[in-house]
């Protein structure tokens, strides 16, 4: 029993990492219709900029996270005008080569600059464990699930209070309408992608003091947010924290009770199940709750 | 419409297949398949035929991977699911049952396409990015199964084929014998991607890729013509898993199911032009020695530099040559080849098969709708229509705006399954059926058109009409020749060669009718054809449906322009709120009081004092 | 046809012996680019450096040794660069390989080929286990690693502990690819041979963000000695989550990979990682006394490459590489048969060679004298621990700085 509550406790935690990487897909996805096969490399690029700031001028990972949140708007900025942008009429083929492409450019782009190896950002405060009795969580864990908390709960609060945000929601519920009503939508489609980046930007400033940098480390979240976003219903930031706390849980007990290298096998299985059965999601939040 | 006639043999004739040797686009076409066999040959360096044995196993995957992901427009990025299955089959059945080769391949290839259909039949629901998304899952199941399971797989330590040398094990010292299969393996799978490109399920995948309503109003079985597309892509690919893993010797998880192979694979056909025949080749024959190259300038130097500009070569064609480069090259290349000796001929005309004879009795009731009722969520959309319509007539619906017609129409075309209540054509032997897919409709003889234009953009005008006219008469030859007849009828015959995208509004609403006409429809359904016609046009539609209606076919029509609709009808239904309000010869209806009122309102009728 | 091979084979044997008047061209087959281009680097500068030792003592028999580099990133590369180097340019021998999957694949092209393949590097037993002639490995395999980790808790834990080794409880934990399934079903085997108490063997992906369950697993197991087979980033998560979860086992020993780089041991940090045993070939806090020469070839590395090296891959193929240029040397020609030979007849001790390693040859090609030393991380340095003529250090207990 212990052991299980352990477990719970490490699956909301996994989860709330799992859901600060997946409310920026679904907000790219949400509103510019684009999957963005590069996300996970998004993340990469952050963690690096994290690892340098904290290498070159001693700044903590959490400080950092304020001009990473920066830089990687403005990387998103540039990806959707000088990428999407350019693509938005095209198949769907040519966006998902063009992201495809991206990804390899930029995995490469990291092992030509920093090398194949491990970098860590070196941050024993965040990762000190509190006991709640026999229970352990990590301090960086709980700003992490704080973090998924607020994010989710502000960005909701700007999609329904600012003009920006309103704007954003109407374009993504049908780009022709807006564009009738005086949206410019390439512009918000501009500061979407910007901020889905920048709310990775946030991700990489949490996870880097947990997890080191690699140039693939991309790859071993994106696929669980992809995941995650199919499972809230690809377009709802609530959809999007449920469905990586489901991931999260999933992830720690399967590989508890069944066999930790059967997990991805474990969650793929509910994705494919997903997708085919209930594609609107779990929860059915497959439209119009941005 | 008989000028097109003319004598021909046969396009099945062998002396017909040879003859074609002497048009240049063929014999060009084989003497640069040649170069691939020759040039490694003649220069006898096994290093060469090396680098050839690897252009041909990445062409033919990705050949392979085309006809699903190019013709069918499924982005599969987990192809490699099939490649690893085609190999570990073959291998295993060597290891445990001392199976030759040449007997596993073909198990292999019946396990992949199993495969296929379990994963494509679900899968091919999933739009865009989630069907490729759901192929990646497939794939990471499939590795980190092999994985798991290494008592049966070998596991992560791997496969190792044993060196039991000769042609029966497909293991050779002499390399040229691999570059022999290999390049067989090639021709045949450009020859499986060529037949099918030039056949009706060819037509089809492009149908389903660019419009999948349209497709199913066609006849199209959407689901049908997909697997076949996956099947026979699913065994090709697992035939060349099997011939490398020979090549190889070794297997191993993390390269037989390789997701970065199947983006690889996917990126060749890119390059090379999505759904040509030639495009894959190309792709692979242009990458696989570049990247060869590279690797020997760059490799050892910059750790990483290759694998960047590999990827940022692939931002940069999606940017600027979408279309690939047989897609944007190929027409200039086509004209100049066809410059050469024994080019400029056209394909021969023939004449144009008889039309379907569509008999029964004149007046007898061919379609029956019984109390259907339509409720999306709390509206009503349809509530209790009951219309019979009788043998060769016209029958006009009319109502005002959102009154529920074109929910009645695809209620009776399949579109739209009804809340409750049923609807009947009159079958094939003359008993009354009720199919329950778009498909079905449409092969049981309802044509529909859409009221919102759903041409199948990159093909052509007589493209277009073709895949109508595939319903009835299978044969490439006989459909054309029958959709040069409708081009000729709907007078679309000035513009059968320009792409449907290029066409005016006017003329894409015909070409709806062109398409619908061209399956040889018993019921044609028509969604408001005149809109956007002029008045010259519009009264050519209607000597056009008249003259339809004379050989037989019945038709609905929906339409706002009254005066064509009631100079047109032998009778009108009129609709309101979904219900059916008024029936009967067009002068009666036009009085009927409720009509006047669903039209103008009741003020109107009672300030008139009708 | 078969006889027109063999004497089409034979003329290009002749062809690539004679003219090889002034020079002697060998094939170096690593992974210069890709994923495992770092270790795969660092690999052939043992072989680099050997040469470079040999041509300034007179090259072999008058004749300078030139190296020919083949880049092989994946399994269809290396049969790519195998065929080029041993068809294009005709080398003598090839030398390779550091990862088992691309030594597999080459190596059937060169034994086809009729031309010896030297192996410096790769761990997977099956390499040598297809019956090849003309394929010989100086290096440990993962059964050598696993019979040594699994002994190790025996010979070394179990005394040092002060316990009967039964009573220890073990687990097996590993990263799934060839590496970490190839050592530890090994280990799994040794440890049945040997009565071992194994109560967990849990393979997870190297690619996982999470081993916090796996952790949680072997605690609840109440294990004492936890074997792990494991890459860098699995190998960080691993020291910081059993940390985290306060997991203390009595020991931990890993097979190399992960646990001999000093970016692992940096990430976890010295004072955790302080304590953890590590198999791996011979590094460089040996006592010379059973490897002679260890320090001259880092003194030469460093005079060559301005660093320390990176890992003991470097010396392992500097050390097998001299012992086949003697090889080479002493045949009566370069042809297969005659190096075969020459090789088969090789005799060395154990603790004659740079590495401590012995030379003996069996049918199969593998060089039975051969047992990597057990080493542990103390103060920041990875030192020898066992056995104790090639220790430097005494044996610890205990994880982490208490």
């Amino acid at each position: 029993m212990e052991v299980f509550l352990q477990l719970l406790i490490n699956g909301i935690m996994l989860g709330s990492m799992y859901a600060i990487i997946s409310v920026g897909l679904t907000l790219i996805f949400g509103v510019v219709r684009v999957v963005n096969f590069a996300h996970g490399e998004l993340l990469m690029v952050g963690m690096y900029a994290v690892y340098l700031l904290f290498l070159k001028f001693g700044i903590h990972p959490y400080i950092a996270a304020l001009p990473v949140v920066v830089l990687l708007f403005l990387i998103g900025v540039l990806i959707q005008r000088f990428i999407i942008q350019p693509l938005l009429n095209a198949d769907e083929h040519i966006q998902i080569f063009a992201t495809v492409g991206l990804s390899t450019a930029l995995v490469n782009l990291a092992l030509m600059v920093f090398g194949a190896d491990l970098y860590s950002v070196n941050a024993p405060d965040v990762r000190r464990s509190l006991e709640f009795g026999s229970f352990r969580v990590l301090i960086g864990q709980i700003v992490m699930l704080g973090s998924a908390i607020a994010l989710v709960i502000g960005l909701h609060a700007f999609m329904q209070k600012t003009t920006l945000g309103r704007a954003i929601r109407a374009t993504a519920q049908n780009r022709n309408a807006a564009l009738l009503m005086g949206v410019k939508v390439d512009r918000i489609y501009v500061i979407s992608f910007g901020l889905g980046a920048a709310c990775v930007g946030l991700a990489s400033a949490l996870i880097s003091p947990l997890f080191p940098a690699t140039p693939t480390v991309g790859t071993y979240f994106v696929l669980t947010a992809f995941v995650v976003v199919v499972l809230g219903g690809m377009r709802s930031m609530y959809g999007a924290f449920f469905g990586a706390m489901i991931i999260g849980l999933v992830d720690s007990l399967s590989a508890y009770y069944i066999a930790p290298d059967l997990k991805e096998v474990v969650y793929f299985a509910i994705f494919i199940l997903i997708l085919i059965f209930k594609p609107t999601g779990l929860f059915g939040l497959g439209r119009g709750t941005e | 419409m008989t000028q097109h006639t003319v004598t021909a043999t046969p396009a099945t004739s062998p002396l017909r297949l040879i003859a074609q040797i002497t048009r240049p686009q063929v014999y060009v076409s084989l003497l640069a398949l040649s170069l691939i066999l020759l040039i490694p040959l003649g220069s006898g360096s096994p290093f060469l035929i090396h680098v050839f044995v690897t252009i041909c196993v990445f062409a033919a995957l990705s050949t392979a991977w085309n006809i699903v992901g190019g013709f069918a427009g499924q982005l599969s990025l987990g192809h490699m699911m099939f490649y690893g299955i085609g190999a570990y089959t073959t291998a295993l059945l060597i290891q445990h049952f001392s199976l030759t080769p040449w007997i596993g391949m073909w198990i292999g290839a019946i396990l992949a396409a199993l495969v296929g259909v379990v994963i494509g039949y679900p899968s091919f629901r999933l739009r865009g990015p989630f069907f490729s998304l759901s192929t990646i899952a497939f794939l990471e199941v499939i590795r980190l199964l092999a994985i798991h399971f290494n008592g049966f797989t070998g596991g992560s330590a791997g496969l190792i084929v044993p060196l039991k040398i000769g042609w029966a094990w497909m293991v050779f010292s002499d390399k040229a014998n691999y570059l022999y299969i290999a390049f067989g393996l090639l021709l045949v799978t450009i020859a499986v991607s060529l037949i099918i490109s030039k056949s009706r399920l060819g037509y089809y995948l492009i149908a389903v890729r660019e419009r999948e309503e349209a497709a199913l109003a066609a006849g199209i079985d959407n689901t049908k013509v997909k697997l076949q597309a996956v099947i026979i892509s699913a065994m090709l690919t697992a035939f060349v898993g099997s011939f490398h893993a020979m090549y190889l010797t070794f297997l191993e998880p993390a390269t037989m199911f390789s997701l970065g192979t199947s983006i690889e694979v996917a990126m060749f056909s890119l390059i090379g032009g999505l759904g040509t025949v030639a495009g894959p080749l190309l792709g692979t024959v242009l990458v696989v020695p570049l990247a060869e190259l590279a690797r020997g300038w760059l490799g050892a130097s910059a750790n990483g530099l290759h694998g960047f500009v590999y990827g940022t070569v692939l931002v940069l064609i999606t940017l600027t040559l979408p279309a690939g480069l047989v897609g944007t090259f190929g027409p200039m290349v086509g004209r100049l080849v066809d410059k050469l000796p024994g080019g400029g001929r056209r394909p021969e005309e023939r004449a144009a098969p008889a039309l379907r004879k569509l008999e029964g009795p004149k007046g007898e009731p061919i379609l029956v709708t019984k109390d259907l009722v339509m409720k999306f969520g709390g509206l009503t959309a349809t509530e209790d229509v009951s219309i019979t319509l009788r043998r060769a007539e016209i029958l006009g619906i009319i109502g005002p705006n959102g009154a529920g017609k074109t929910t009645l129409f695809n209620l009776i075309s399949g579109f739209l399954k009804p809340t409750s209540g049923t609807v009947a054509v009159v079958g094939p032997k003359g008993a009354m059926i009720s199919p329950t897919t778009p498909d079905g409709f449409a092969r049981a003889g309802v044509g529909r058109t859409f009221q919102i234009v759903q041409p199948f953009g990159r093909l052509t005008v007589l493209e277009n009409i073709m895949i109508g006219a595939f319903l009835r008469h299978p044969g490439v030859q006989d459909a054309r020749a029958v959709a040069l007849r409708v081009a000729q009828t709907v007078g679309l015959f000035d513009v059968k060669d320009v792409e449907a995208r290029n066409l005016p509004i006017g003329g894409l609403k015909r070409l709806e009718v062109a398409r619908t006409l061209a399956s040889e429809p018993e019921i044609l359904l028509l969604d408001e054809v005149m809109a956007g016609q002029n008045q010259k046009d519009t009264m050519g539609m209607v000597e056009l449906i008249r003259s339809i209606r004379d050989t037989g076919v019945t038709v609905i029509a929906i339409e706002h322009n009254m005066h064509a609709i009631m100079s047109l009808s032998d009778r009108i239904v009129v609709i309101d709120s979904g219900r059916v309000i008024a029936e009967g010869d067009p002068n009666e209806v036009v009085r009927n009081r409720k009509v006047i009122e669903a039209y103008l309102g009741e003020d109107y009728v009672d300030a008139q004092g009708l | 046809m078969k006889l027109l091979m063999k004497a089409a084979l034979a003329a290009g044997l002749a062809m690539s012996a004679t003219s090889a008047i002034a020079q002697v061209k060998i094939g170096a087959l690593y992974p210069f680019s890709g994923g495992l281009a770092l270790l795969g680097d660092e690999s052939f500068r043992g072989l680099e450096l050997a040469t470079e030792e040999r041509n300034a003592a007179g090259g072999l028999n008058g004749k300078k040794l030139e190296i020919v580099k083949g880049d092989a990133v994946d399994p269809n590369q290396a049969v790519g660069e195998a065929r080029r180097l041993t068809s294009v340019d005709k080398v003598a021998v090839v030398f390779g390989t550091y990862s088992s999957s691309l030594s597999l694949a080459a190596t059937q092209v060169t034994e086809l080929a009729g031309i010896p393949y030297f192996e410096l590097g790769a761990i997977s037993d099956p390499i040598t286990e297809r019956g090849f002639k003309n394929l010989f490995r100086s290096n440990p395999t993962a059964k050598d690693f696993a019979a040594s980790m699994v002994d190790g808790i025996a010979e070394a834990i179990a005394p040092a502990l002060g316990v009967d080794a039964k009573s220890l409880k073990v687990a097996i934990i590993h990263e799934d690819s060839l590496y970490g399934q190839t050592v530890a079903g090994y280990q799994s085997a040794r440890a049945k041979e040997k009565g071992v108490n194994v109560v967990e063997t849990l393979p997870y992906s190297a690619k996982t963000v999470d081993l916090t369950p796996v952790i949680l697993r072997l605690k609840s197991a109440g294990v004492d000695v936890v074997l792990q087979t494991a890459y860098q980033n699995d190998a960080v998560l691993f020291f910081r989550q059993a940390k985290e979860q306060g997991f203390k086992p009595k020991a931990v020993m890993g097979a190399g990979g992960g646990y001999s780089l000093r970016e692992t041991a940096q990430a976890v940090g010295y004072e955790n990682i302080e304590g953890a045993l590590d198999v791996d070939f011979t590094q460089y806090k040996t006592n010379p006394a059973a490897a002679p020469g260890i320090g001259d070839f880092v003194t030469k590395y460093k005079a060559k490459y301005g660093m320390e090296p990176r890992s003991g891959h470097s010396l392992a193929n500097y050390v097998g590489a001299k012992v086949f240029f003697d090889a080479m040397a002493s045949a009566k020609d370069l042809s297969a048969p005659a190096i075969r030979e020459s090789v088969l007849k090789i005799d060395m001790p154990i603790g004659s060679t740079a590495s401590g390693w012995g030379m003996k040859f069996n049918d199969a090609g593998q060089n039975t004298r051969v047992k990597p030393f057990l080493m542990q991380w103390q103060g920041g340095e990875l030192v020898t621990v066992f056995p104790a003529n090639a220790a430097v250090a005494k044996m610890k207990t205990g994880l982490g700085q208490n």
